[in-house]
């Protein structure tokens, strides 16, 4: 089974610092060596956003939210369960403090 | 927990706190067991302590809620009871200090231990099917259940197997070292292919992919090229696994049946794993030295995924790799896939000709890809019936569902030849539905017969058998079986020839002497007189002493090359088993290899005439000269015993 993960500051996110990149590190090396990471990566704040209403088609600039200049990211991993993405999810927040992540299955992989 | 908030567990929330433990138990069981192992040196025993810490949190967990550091907390109460186990075992009395010291440091687990625990599962001295098990279970962390749902097997016989392993490796004393010498990696590498085509291929039950295995085997694959990056075989493995799941979504149609490689929808091969294939392969290439099986075998799957659509595919690259893997690996198998390769590359009749040389295999008498394979170059050749035969054939061998069913739908699209009256398969039903022949004959004769349906279909016209491919089938099927089994057949063949009225069915057929003691009688000190006499060459000297001190079938010992000779060990890896020799042999065989690195072991006498083609692999490329034939060793032996025994006799004589 396939997760993505997605996770974003929150008001209360911490800014990052040397620990946490370093906590980051040996978390995602860990991942890889387990054989659950297949691909990882960082997420500008803002980005573009499409949508489309009526076949008429908008585009709008980030950011979106009023949060401040934090990381955002996101993980997809390969996992025998939920619950094991669950504890995975789990382990990430206790590294980057305060913050919130989505755990959504990868369908058709 | 598909909705709503996950909250921290409670008492009485006991289901989704149990599916949590379950999750850090498959994420963390290996590192605890491996570091367990590395206290008390037993994994039976290490296993034992990690379930009693798995224990500790089932009961604390659900009041506690889960730990912040799940795995250290396993792992220190797991090595908690590791000291009292020792303390009670009493046992080290003066090394307890050191000991108590050595617990006392931090639980930073060693990642060699989980490296080292994985060469214990997969240690030589277990049966395959017990490195799988134990391998699933210690490093992949399933349970016994799910190892045996993953097989198809029943729970009670998968913890049998684990139990008899971790014995087998307690009595063994296996040390938990790591190993050096490639043999050992490649043990454990095999295994972890073997998960992954379990899965990739289900060789029996309904469905042809059993995803959860061919992911396991894939996150072993990846752990293991952490651990041990410096391998490029590793790499070659895990390159080779990604590439290979890479298609799984693409490999069975909607209703399950099989999809093949040329015809499936390349837009959908995963190219997330594709990418992670190639990088591993770039890994492997990076390291150097020569390519081992599991580099060829990616390097062919890599072929496969750079073709963007199947005509792209450079089958001649792909022929190229398998002659070299066929080299290394010289099983029936690789044989097979090489002749699929020459077709597509030098066209249908090359192809055809290879796979005819592998039909008196007995490793493949009962492979259905063969009569398949046969079938699609027949096809490619517009020979329609003759590729509908070879299909049937295919789906009566098949022991998949849904390759059975994919086989004879292949057959059934084919233009059948007028219709036949008369088939080996009506005939056989005949021959044995007759009320003159008592329960006993029945049995007898309905084995033989059913051997010939299964060897040349069913459908095959009556006017198509003949003494030719009779002799063959009983060269395949009981070339190597005892002389009574043989004449038994035999009989049946000529009785059955006689009531169908093809009177000649057995002339190829010679009828073998019974009396075990007249063919085995060849014993030592005779054979140690002929090995004396100067007009026998090294080279029979050899053959001979091989066979007789390893009782190895007389094909395989001709199939032996000089490489795979391990001449310290005495022993030699070939065709998936070992041939092994004993003293006589050993102080012939450096004066028959002399300065040769390579080629056949055994040669002919003169090089072979230039209009006789050759195979490759039965080439010495040194000196040009061919494999001694079976033919030709079988006469020269029955020339210098004044044809009283064959080589056969060796064998059997052997151990006397």
């Amino acid at each position: 089974m396939r997760f993505l993960m997605t996770s974003r500051a929150t008001d209360t996110t911490p800014e990052p610092d040397e620990t946490l990149f370093v906590e980051m590190g040996k978390f995602i090396e860990e991942l890889s060596a387990a054989g659950v990471l297949l691909a990882t990566g960082g997420l500008e704040q803002g980005g573009v956003r499409m949508t489309s209403t009526g076949g008429e088609i908008t585009l709008t600039d980030g950011p979106f939210t009023e949060a401040k200049e934090a990381i955002a990211g996101f993980a997809l991993v390969e996992v025998r369960s939920r619950e094991e993405a669950v504890e995975l999810g789990r382990r990430f927040l206790k590294i980057t403090g305060d913050g919130s992540s989505t755990i959504q299955e990868v369908y058709g992989a | 927990m598909t909705t709503g908030e996950h909250r921290p567990p409670r008492p009485g929330a006991g289901g989704a706190v149990s599916r949590t433990i379950d999750a850090v138990w498959k994420l963390e069981s290996a590192k605890i067991i491996a570091g367990l192992t590395r206290l008390v040196r037993d994994v039976g025993l290490a296993e034992e302590l990690a379930q009693d810490a798995l224990v500790a949190a089932l009961e604390q967990w659900p009041a506690s809620g889960v730990p912040d550091n799940p795995g250290a907390w396993l792992m220190a109460i797991a090595k908690r009871r590791a000291i009292d186990h020792i303390r009670r075992a009493r046992r080290l009395e003066s090394k307890q200090e050191q000991l108590a010291h050595e617990l006392d440091q931090p639980a930073e687990p060693d990642r060699d231990d989980v490296l080292r625990l994985i060469f214990i599962t997969c240690h030589p001295v277990l049966p395959t099917a017990a490195r799988v098990a134990l391998t699933l279970r210690l490093v992949g962390g399933l349970t016994a259940a799910e190892i045996a749902r993953a097989f198809l097997g029943t729970e009670q016989v998968i913890a049998q197997r684990i139990a008899a392993a971790k014995r087998t490796l307690a009595d063994a004393r296996v040390s938990f070292e790591l190993p050096d010498g490639a043999e050992r990696l490649s043990s454990v590498l095999d295994v972890i292919y073997l998960i992954f085509n379990e899965g990739y291929s289900a060789t029996s039950g309904t469905d042809l992919i059993r995803l959860d295995l061919c992911l396991e085997a894939l996150r072993l694959g990846r752990l293991l090229a952490e651990l041990a990056p410096r391998e490029a075989e590793v790499h070659g493995l895990v390159a080779l696994m990604e590439i290979q799941a890479s298609r799984s979504a693409t490999r069975t149609d909607s209703a399950g049946a099989p999809v093949q490689l040329h015809e499936q929808d390349r837009g959908r091969w995963d190219q997330l794993l594709i990418r992670r294939g190639f990088t591993a392969m770039l890994r492997a290439r990076d390291l150097g030295g020569p390519p081992g099986p599991y580099v060829l075998q990616a390097a062919i799957a890599v072929c496969h995924a750079q073709a963007r659509i199947a005509d792209d595919t450079d089958w001649a690259q792909i022929a190229t790799l398998y002659a070299a893997l066929a080299q290394l690996l010289p099983t029936p198998v690789v044989h097979l896939n090489r002749a699929v390769a020459v077709g597509k590359a030098d066209g249908p009749q090359a192809g055809l000709d290879l796979v005819d040389g592998l039909l008196d295999d007995p490793a493949l008498r009962d492979y259905h890809l063969l009569p398949g394979v046969r079938g699609d170059l027949l096809v490619h050749l517009g020979r329609f019936a003759d590729a509908r035969l070879e299909f049937e054939r295919a789906a009566s061998l098949a022991r998949n569902a849904a390759e059975r069913d994919f086989l004879r739908r292949r057959a059934d699209q084919l233009p059948a030849d007028e219709p036949v009256t008369a088939t080996l398969g009506g005939a056989a039903h005949d021959f044995l539905a007759r009320d003159d022949l008592d329960a006993q004959t029945v049995r007898s004769y309905g084995q033989t017969m059913r051997r010939l349906c299964v060897a040349l279909g069913e459908k095959l016209p009556l006017t198509a058998l003949t003494a030719d491919t009779v002799t063959r089938t009983f060269e395949t099927a009981w070339g190597t079986a005892a002389p009574a089994t043989w004449n038994r057949h035999r009989a049946t063949i000529r009785s059955f020839g006689a009531w169908a009225a093809l009177d000649d069915l057995a002339t190829g057929l010679d009828r073998r002497a019974e009396t075990r003691r007249a063919v085995s009688s060849i014993e030592m000190v005779e054979l140690d007189e002929l090995c004396e006499r100067p007009d026998i060459r090294l080279r029979d000297r050899v053959l001979w002493r091989l066979l007789h001190e390893s009782g190895a079938a007389i094909r395989i010992v001709l199939s032996l090359d000089v490489d795979q000779l391990d001449l310290d060990d005495r022993r030699a890896r070939v065709a998936g088993t070992w041939v092994s020799w004993r003293a006589a042999t050993a102080r012939l065989l450096p004066d028959l290899i002399s300065d040769r690195t390579r080629g056949p072991l055994f040669l002919a006498d003169r090089r072979p005439a230039p209009a006789r083609p050759v195979e490759q692999a039965d080439l010495c490329p040194d000196t040009g000269r061919r494999r001694l034939s079976y033919e030709r060793a079988e006469y020269l032996f029955k020339q210098a015993t004044g044809e009283r025994y064959t080589l056969r006799g060796l064998r059997l004589g052997r151990g006397r």
